[in-house]
């Protein structure tokens, strides 16, 4: 993976680099370039992010990675995790504990570490989520092997139909259920309605794709409310540079982990911020905050739709399944079927995409998680040589 | 599969443009045939190709014929089907002979969509609308299926209730207070330790389904398979296990809490769960896992490497949920009283290696066997962590206030209970102490270092007693009474020499250990008896100034002013070692005792009869009330 390859250069430039500063003792020049490098990095890493501009008609792919796409969340991650390699180099090498026991740090790494377990759940839950996606997946496959039939016939028609509206059914779940709240209501149809349906209801246990993972209370929206309300922009004049590269990886963490509980199926996202607040005169911030305008609108354009996830996949996924529900409904043998050769074939095509996709996303997720878990133990590593967490014998 | 009719659909002629080829053909071939140019050899190759064709010739004819009579089968087949339809039970409860007969007629729907889609005539508007019924038929017939598959699974799936209803009452148990303290000299190892229950229901495998079914489910994976709807087979048959699993937990009072809530949990409430947990880990992956391994061997075994990949999906969410927890503690505040659990979880863990390893063995499982790896690394880091923070912890122990009457302090039960309760993992701490981290080395049991006092865990156990002993060298400043000092060095370092002797300790101490510390404590009892005692005794010491009646009368008041002071003191101080107190009250009494009865025994002439306060028998009887805890008085009155 290119991140990880980038990241054991850099650390190696870093560290070297750092010694040197700790035996000159107390040159800030050094540090304080070290500070703007890693604020450029995150600058030109976003707007990379930002790049790839998507076509205004919003619906059709505008590239591999377009903006909220597979591609694109694995771009993110990876610049989510050489942005966190560089801000460990920057927060702890070579760093006198000391430091963080001095305001602002003694104050802004506890909210920091909080914020770093927060978003390991967030994490679970977006492993979760992507385990969904995966379902979803096969039962869009399943659809596209009968459509992909010629010549299609009642049979197909009805194996596309059921699993379409599975898949329909489990998305329209997840949404209902993240606003409502209840999930005990676990009643499905099948769109067989007719068709001898009274045994076969039995198949309702198949629509229960969906089992959070977490305590019925858990809100992914909340947790991202929380980690994002204690974000202050440190004023001018803090008495340590530090304040500053801890607010920038903490917008980071929030940005990132915002944008995936946006795209990706996950617990209870009602009430999710369309944004937060990041100052424009940061340069660092310009990119951000274009990308959080531009998700922030699609998330406002989702709420009022009604879908079940910003990934660009799941929304072509959802559309075009119930264009084919659609057709399936309207369905006499024998039939024309142009029109659903075009929307089999984009449906086959997002089952790949997803198909390579969703595992190494499922993985670099959980690289993400373990990488948070890592500077933690280092963060609370430093902290414990100040001696403020020492732990007592508890006789 | 579609292989029926498989065999010659190539080279079958597929319509009427076709046919006139074949016909062409044959009269190229005929006139071939009687041309002299020809050789033997060929004319025989082209009368047998001629054959051939006229073979296939007669098919094309036949076909109408063909077509009539899959028309019929179809319509056998699909009321057989259709009778299905409006029956609201399941198909296997009216008896294997049904079920397999509905079977059989999906099969022959199968083999009819096959032939008819194959057939040469396919296009035709009749054909079409057969092949399309056939399509209908088996549609209908597999969506019966995945509902009977997922009927049969819910009605058969096997409880376990007896397996775990005994540990329900295990949660905020045993462990929950871990105070080494009160118990003083009973080992929290005794609860804490490898709990042996539930062993021998984790030695076999469970059937998750009732056996009798196997064959049947397999019998409906087989159909579905050779009919191409393996995708709903295992779409189905993938989630319903996963279902099942996740219930499971609901039943092994396993819940699914966010890493926040467990790192911000009370440690007696996280003790509890975790209890539950490992009793879940084990039960799970060595019982359920397994069973639930083999049955998806049974029923998608002859299908390639679907099955392992059907299985890795069914069990990766709630094995990822297993380890999620194992991740939240392993990340929790490094404290102490976690240590024995931590251990227990890690060899917990690294027993399951093996397992997690076969279970997951395959390509797709590899996401697993790597977390679950990375796992128990983690909590052998988390493991030496708080192992080497107890050490800085007992060494940094802040002394604020001196014990009373001189007694073991807590902190040496603690540290002392504590160490003792560690041999219990020796094994895994030798391994996790001597740096092996690598996991591929992981052999938490294979015990390759040997127990003895040269092992990491020995070395690190001495020097967490020298921790201790310079710790209470600083609390025993505290004393103002320099003799206090020594009892409460006596006592502490007497009772971490017990402590090793008398325990498993000792092979990791050693003797050498053993002799040293005796030493110490024996100089602390040396050094008490001359602080209290070298003065007194010096009165009673003829050192030829005794001659003077004044003076010797002085020397005899001194002392016993002395003792009465000393006896009032001393008493109230507390030795609780009853051989440790009675030794050194001998060795007083040795000293003492002696040099009064000489002193008497030459003086009292002297002093007078009347002013020997009390015999030598009596001074004796005096020092037998030294160190038991309760301050006393002289008998003052005495003959006064």
């Amino acid at each position: 993976m290119r991140a990880t390859d980038n990241q054991g250069s850099f650390l190696n430039r870093i560290s070297i680099r750092r010694n040197q500063v700790v035996s000159m003792d107390g040159n800030h020049e050094q540090e304080l370039e070290d500070l703007e490098l890693f604020q450029k990095h995150v600058a030109d890493r976003f707007s990379d992010l930002l790049l790839p501009k998507p076509s205004s008609a919003g619906d059709s792919p505008s590239g591999a990675d377009a903006l909220l796409s597979i591609a694109w969340f694995r771009k993110l991650l990876d610049a989510f995790l050489c942005c966190e390699a560089e801000f460990k180099a920057v927060l702890v090498m070579g760093r006198d504990p000391a430091q963080f026991a001095k305001a602002p740090l003694d104050r802004l790494i506890p909210e920091l570490l909080d914020r770093a377990v927060k978003a390991l759940d967030v994490c679970n839950a977006i492993t979760h989520g992507v385990e969904m996606l995966r379902q979803w997946k096969k039962l869009a496959q399943i659809a596209v092997t009968a459509l992909e039939q010629r010549p299609i016939g009642e049979g197909q028609v009805r194996r596309a139909k059921k699993a379409l509206t599975t898949l329909l059914t489990s998305m329209a779940f997840d949404e209902k259920e993240s606003h409502h709240g209840k999930s005990t209501d676990r009643n499905c149809s099948f769109g067989r309605r007719g068709v001898a349906a009274a045994n076969k209801d039995k198949t309702a246990g198949n629509c229960r794709l969906l089992s959070w993972n977490f305590a019925k209370s858990w809100s992914a929206s909340k947790q991202i409310q929380a980690m994002s309300s204690n974000l202050i922009v440190p004023r001018g004049g803090e008495p340590t540079g530090l304040a500053l590269p801890v607010y920038v990886m903490s917008t980071v963490l929030v940005f990132v982990m915002w944008a995936l509980v946006a795209a990706i199926p996950c617990q209870e996202r009602t009430g999710l911020p369309t944004h937060f607040p990041v100052p424009r005169q940061l340069g660092w911030a310009q990119p951000v905050i274009g990308l959080q305008e531009k998700i922030g609108e699609e998330w406002k354009k989702k709420e009022k739709k009604g879908t079940c996830g910003l990934l660009e996949e799941i929304q072509r996924m959802e559309k075009l399944s119930q264009g084919l529900v659609e057709f399936a409904d309207g369905f006499q043998f024998p039939a024309e079927t142009d029109d659903v050769a075009a929307m089999v074939a984009e449906l086959a095509a997002i089952c790949e995409n997803m198909e390579e996709g969703l595992v190494p996303l499922q993985q670099q997720v959980r690289e993400v998680f373990h990488r948070i878990v890592r500077s933690r133990a280092e963060v609370l590593d430093v902290l414990d040589q100040v001696g403020k967490l020492s732990t007592p014998v508890p006789y | 599969m579609g292989d029926v009719m498989g065999d010659f659909a190539p080279i079958t002629p597929t319509n009427e443009c076709e046919e006139h080829v074949f016909i062409a053909a044959r009269h190229m071939l005929k006139a071939l045939g009687t041309s002299k140019n020809v050789s033997d050899d060929l004319r025989r190759l082209l009368a047998d190709v001629d054959t051939h064709l006229s073979r296939r010739t007669q098919i094309t004819v036949n076909m109408i014929d063909v077509t009539r009579e899959v028309e019929e089968q179809l319509k056998f087949a699909q009321e057989k089907i259709m009778r299905w339809e409006s029956n609201t039970s399941t198909i296997w409860a009216s008896g294997p002979e049904k079920a397999s007969d509905y079977l059989q007629a999906v099969y022959d729907i199968q083999r009819l969509t096959a032939s008819l889609r194959s057939s040469p005539s396919s296009s035709s508007g009749n054909q079409k609308e057969l092949l399309d019924r056939a399509h209908s038929v088996l549609q209908m017939a597999m969506e019966r299926l995945e509902a009977e598959l997922l009927h049969i699974l819910a009605q058969n799936q096997q409880s376990f209730e007896p397996e775990y209803v005994s540990f329900h009452s295990c949660e905020e148990d045993i462990v929950s207070n871990v105070s080494i303290v009160s118990t003083e000299d009973e080992s929290i190892g005794n609860t804490s330790r490898r709990d042996s229950s539930g062993t021998e229901s984790e030695d076999h495998i469970v059937d998750l389904v009732h056996p009798d079914l196997i064959s049947y489910i397999k019998s409906i994976a087989n159909v579905m398979f050779a009919s191409h709807y393996d995708q709903e087979f295992c779409h189905a048959f993938t989630n319903f296990w996963k279902d099942a699993l996740d219930g499971y937990f609901f039943a092994l009072r396993i819940d699914k809490l966010s890493i926040e809530g467990l790192l911000k949990m009370e440690w007696n409430c996280l003790n509890g769960k975790i209890n539950k947990w490992i009793r879940a880990v084990k039960y799970v992956i060595r019982v359920y896992l397994a069973g639930e391994k083999r049955l998806f061997d049974q029923v998608l075994g002859e299908f390639g490497s679907v099955y392992s990949t059907c299985f890795v999906e069914a069990s990766k969410g709630p094995m990822l949920c297993l380890l999620n927890f194992g991740e939240a503690v392993a990340i929790g505040t490094r404290r102490p009283e976690k240590l024995f659990k931590l251990l227990h979880m890690y060899e917990v863990l690294a027993d399951l290696l093996q397992d997690v390893d076969s279970l997951f063995s395959s390509e797709v499982g590899s996401f697993i066997r790597t977390e679950f790896h990375e796992l128990i690394m983690k909590l052998g880091d988390t493991v030496r962590a708080t192992f080497m923070d107890f050490g800085h912890a007992v060494a940094l122990n802040p002394s604020t206030n001196p014990c009373s009457k001189g007694v073991i302090h807590p902190l040496t039960k603690y540290v002392m209970n504590y160490i003792n309760t560690i041999v219990v993992y020796a094994c895994t701490l030798n391994l996790l102490l001597d740096g092996v981290q690598d996991g591929a080395e992981l052999v938490p049991f294979a015990q390759n270092i040997s127990l003895d006092n040269f092992c990491p865990l020995a070395h690190h156990l001495r020097s967490l007693t020298s921790y201790l002993e310079h710790n209470l060298d600083d609390k025993s400043r505290l004393y103002k009474d320099s003799s206090l000092k020594h009892i409460f060095m006596m006592n502490n370092i007497h009772y971490m020499v017990q402590k090793v002797r008398d325990s498993e300790l000792v092979t990791l101490f050693g003797g050498e250990w053993i002799r040293e510390y005796t030493a110490k404590f024996q100089q602390h009892a040396t050094s008490y008896e001359r602080v209290t005692w070298s003065s007194a005794l010096s009165l009673l010491r003829d050192d030829g100034n005794t001659s003077r009646k004044s003076i010797l009368k002085e020397r005899y008041r001194g002392f016993n002013i002395y003792l009465e002071e000393v006896y009032k003191i001393q008493t109230g101080w507390f030795i609780p070692d009853t051989e440790l107190r009675k030794d050194l009250r001998i060795s007083i009494s040795q000293n003492v005792i002696h040099a009064y009865q000489t002193f008497i025994g030459k003086n009292s002439g002297v002093i007078g009869e009347k002013h020997i306060n009390y015999t030598a028998d009596e001074l004796e009887n005096f020092i037998l009330d030294f160190f038991e805890g309760s301050p006393m008085r002289l008998p003052s009155t005495h003959k006064k």
